[in-house]
């Protein structure tokens, strides 16, 4: 158990971080709609008819994930989600290097065409495999410190056997025990 | 790592066990997580569908008049308060979105009088179709739809069915059969055919090129949207809040 605390911590701060990646993106597209949906045609992956949908679908999804991983609720359920989300723009990114597209992600915003000299695949590239393998880690071992997921899970062994004869020194005080019952 | 942790839960159940106590089954935890989790999702998803359903339902039918002035299809009340200029060239793909945005938005502005809009027919995308000249031979047609009372529908056709960049595009004929599709009057198969605007359309795009206003830095792309003669940003939707009031 001792040995799997800094993994927890490792844990945390994979999870806050993927949190604070999917917030900032997903807000920034929600605000600009029309931009988002240059940048989703400008993979020139989808038909026509899905790129608004998209576009407009992506963004409170994006934002549901980082609220989930924020408070580390259903960690795994949005860690694999993510996951998959991020392995998709992986794959839009690479298709369209292939191609020679010259694009902007707009993987914080912004997108769409730009000029030729002016693409960075490479980082983008990088930047997303970095979150893809936090993402793949979390799906993993969801476990973290600060989480909700711990704090129902706490609440429920305290329901079920009164007794002091738990490892975890840190539990959280039990906020919605009511919940239970 | 996931074989010691196994090793430890099964050692933990083992000293419980030997304790007499029955530990409790966490998956009925784990279970309502995961279903309150798949609901935020699907919240979250629920919402862009709503949000694309408005925008769905909102499309305006457009009852403005249209006048030609040159090259520039001029949209609606002239005496309206509020001038748009808009610079779009057919295979721009940007062009189709904003169409897509902010058509319905624009249209019912224009109806009720609040705003003109001024499109202008530039080209600066021939070279992006094959053969090229796609983008002059859709203007042409589309200035001859004006001229055939059927300008608002036949723009919006021409951005709904947008070839992709690289190929082909409608041809002549195919630009007379969507006029004729949308019951354009007057000698449109003729008009579409001569192609009389293709030199006035190439002056009007280095007109905007050479135009500080339009082109800042000598920076032009398409779509250029101006309001009362200012270039708006169009990465944000608060642009249009100066047109609508």
């Amino acid at each position: 158990m001792t040995a799997a605390r800094p993994l927890d911590v490792l844990g945390t701060v994979l999870r806050l971080g993927l949190a604070a990646v999917w917030l900032v993106s997903g807000v920034v597209k929600l605000s600009e709609p029309f931009t988002t949906s240059v940048a989703v045609a400008a993979y020139r992956v989808l038909p026509d008819a899905l790129v608004t949908p998209v576009a407009l679908v992506l963004p409170p999804v994006e934002v549901a994930l980082g609220l989930l991983l924020l408070a580390g609720f259903a960690t795994r359920l949005a860690a694999v989600v993510g996951a998959l989300l991020v392995a998709a723009f992986v794959a839009g990114l690479v298709q369209a290097w292939a191609r020679g597209l010259a694009i902007d992600c707009g993987c914080f915003g912004g997108g769409g065409p730009v000029d030729p000299d002016d693409t960075r695949y490479g980082l983008s590239l990088l930047r997303d495999l970095a979150f893809l393998a936090a993402a793949v880690f979390l799906a993993v071992r969801p476990r973290t410190l600060c989480a909700l997921d711990r704090r129902r899970a706490a609440t429920r062994d305290d329901a079920a056997h009164d007794d002091a004869a738990h490892d975890d020194h840190d539990r959280p005080v039990p906020v919605d025990a009511t919940e239970e019952h | 790592m996931g074989q010691r942790e196994r090793e430890r839960r099964e050692a933990a159940q083992a000293r419980l066990q030997a304790a007499g106590i029955t530990p409790p089954r966490t998956s009925g935890g784990t279970g309502r997580i995961l279903a309150i989790g798949a609901v935020v999702l699907v919240l979250a998803l629920a919402t862009g569908v709503y949000v694309l359903w408005e925008n769905y339902r909102s499309e305006t039918a457009a009852t403005y008049a249209v006048a030609r002035d040159g090259v520039v299809v001029r949209a609606g009340d002239q005496a309206a308060p509020v001038t748009v200029d808009v610079y779009e060239d057919y295979l721009c793909p940007t062009c189709k979105q904003f169409e897509n945005y902010y058509a319905s938005d624009l249209t019912a502005a224009v109806n009720a009088k609040k705003a003109k809009v001024d499109y202008h027919h530039i080209v600066i995308l021939d070279e992006r179709s094959t053969p090229p000249g796609y983008s002059t031979r859709a203007a042409n047609a589309a200035l001859c739809a004006a001229d055939a009372g059927i300008f608002p529908e036949y723009h919006a056709r021409l951005y709904a069915d947008q070839p992709a960049e690289g190929s082909a595009g409608k041809s002549v004929q195919e630009l007379i059969a969507l006029g004729t599709e949308l019951k354009a009057t007057g000698d449109f198969a003729g008009c579409v055919t001569r192609q009389a605007n293709s030199q006035a359309i190439a002056d009007a795009t280095k007109a905007a090129v050479a135009d500080p206003a339009v082109s800042p830095g000598g920076r032009f792309g398409t779509p250029t949207v101006l309001v009362n003669g200012v270039k708006m940003d169009l990465s944000n939707g608060d642009w249009l809040s100066r047109v609508t009031g």
